[in-house]
């Protein structure tokens, strides 16, 4: 059957991780989640040596089991990432100069060969990508959804801020919707399984969560407008300020990552 | 077009028009849609749709088609941060992505416009528009790519293109397939709210009532 992947993070499990589970990391700061999450994606870009962004992944990993998250769900979240990577990074490993891995292929177009080289690369944009990946996941799902609402209405600016806070009120909804709809077409003896045969089916289904999205928008004009909405949706959660220790933990990554940066830049061998 | 969809949800009582505007250039109508329409994009994503194994869509073409260029480019940022959330988009890539994503529904708007501006079909038009948006976006990507370089690769910018035409080939396949279904979810639309795709005025219909399955 097809329906809701398995692939794609669904926000309604990410939420009650969130919401239901306590371990370590639910304890800690958003904010300081955020400012790692800001340190990692500069440590990923600055590090060049596959051992290091190895050594970086490994650590987020481990974060990941101590907050208490699923490694299998994890496992089947990774494809859509991996997809991308694969078609980027599988081409680069053989057309990267260097020492053949093993033998040759010899093709029409001449001899073709992983180099290691190559296959460093692809580790290399791997670690990269699988490191913020799962540090992002580790964070939504260790992160309240009042604390998340919170966070988007002070990073983002207007009017961006009210549209993305009514994006994560309503992704729920929709996903009802959606999900309803698959339902309704599969109880009536709808086959959603080959998409060829069923595109006007698909379409329906899609052109039914868009039109359904379009007149909830209507709707929520008129209650905001009739509310006095003045461009600000008040939010009812607030989060502290990081306790000092992991102000210190944050202020450590940055730390890190500028002193490899300038070490590694100045040419000191590591 | 007949009449902007925009402005299908915006209050139109004496009463409403009296009340504060939130902001200057967005109006509460346009912050609805974007934050609905990202929502149901987002939410649409989640969809396997089976070709090839299994592929996800956002809908970028049909989004722009429907939302226009300026809430589409909002809609694709508000996506791509929540995809990034979500661990499958990149945060460091936000801005390559949305720059793509909104290219495809600033296209899609503009190619459908300008196709029933010549009479066409709806369902040609937006599959046309939507593909022709979203093949635009792959060649950007493949362009970022290639301009930007990819961080540890030795590779020269002629041996990197060759790299990155396989993803932009692959891009093109998806386009070709969510164009087409872009086209038949217009011509439905079309069928049930003419006035979503400029067809008819939006006066002319009834209230909306609740959807359901």
């Amino acid at each position: 059957m097809t329906a809701l992947s398995n692939h794609v993070p669904d926000p309604r499990l990410i939420t009650a991780f969130a919401e239901r589970r306590d371990g370590p990391l639910h304890r800690v700061n958003p904010w300081t989640k955020v400012g790692i999450a800001g340190a990692l994606v500069l440590g990923v870009t600055v590090f060049d040596r596959l051992a290091l962004l190895a050594a970086l992944y490994g650590g987020v990993l481990v974060v990941y089991g101590v907050a208490g998250l699923p490694y299998r769900r994890l496992a089947g979240w990774y494809t859509l990432p991996l997809l991308f990577l694969v078609s980027v990074a599988v081409p680069l490993a053989f057309l990267e100069p260097g020492t053949p891995v093993g033998g040759a292929l010899a093709t029409p177009v001449g001899e073709l060969s992983v180099t290691w080289a190559g296959l460093v690369l692809f580790l290399e944009l791997s670690c990269r990508s699988l490191t913020v990946a799962t540090f992002a996941l580790t964070a939504s799902m260790t992160t309240k959804y009042t604390h998340v609402a919170y966070m988007l209405g002070r990073l983002l600016p207007r009017p961006i801020d009210q549209i993305a806070l009514l994006t994560y009120r309503f992704t729920f909804v929709m996903l009802e919707t959606l999900e309803d709809l698959v339902k309704a077409a599969l109880s009536r003896g709808a086959n959603v399984s080959e998409f060829w045969s069923n595109k006007r089916l698909y379409a329906r289904i899609l052109g039914m969560t868009m039109l359904s999205a379009i007149e909830q928008s209507e709707r929520l004009v008129k209650s905001m407008e009739a509310r006095g909405y003045d461009g600000d949706i008040t939010l009812y959660g607030a989060v502290s300020r990081p306790p000092a220790h992991e102000l210190g933990i944050v202020a450590g990554s940055y730390v890190a990552v500028v002193g490899y940066a300038v070490v590694a830049g100045s040419g000191v061998g590591l | 077009m007949g009449t902007d969809p925009l402005d299908a949800g915006r209050c139109r009582t004496d009463q409403c028009r009296s009340l504060p505007r939130p902001e200057r250039g967005v109006e509460t109508n346009q912050i609805a849609l974007a934050g609905i329409g990202a929502a149901a994009s987002f939410a649409i994503f989640q969809l396997n749709i089976p070709v090839w194994g299994g592929i996800h869509m956002n809908l970028t073409g049909l989004v722009g088609i429907l939302a226009g260029p300026l809430l589409g480019a909002l809609i694709a940022l508000v996506v791509n941060i929540f995809s990034a959330a979500l661990g499958h988009g990149a945060v460091g890539l936000l801005g390559a992505n949305t720059l793509v994503n909104a290219s495809e529904a600033i296209v899609a708007y503009y190619a459908f416009k300008t196709l029933m501006g010549m009479d066409w079909d709806v369902f040609p038009a937006g599959a046309s528009a939507a593909t022709v948006g979203l093949s635009a976006g792959a060649f950007l990507m493949g362009a970022i790519i290639v301009i930007s370089g990819v961080n540890g690769s030795a590779l020269p910018r002629g041996d990197l293109t060759i790299a990155v035409a396989g993803l932009v080939g692959l891009n093109l396949g998806v386009a070709v397939i969510e164009g087409l279904l872009t086209g038949f979810i217009v011509q439905f639309l079309a069928s049930v709210r003419p006035d979503l795709v400029g067809l008819t005025d939006r006066d002319a219909h009834e209230e909306p009532s609740e959807v359901t399955a």
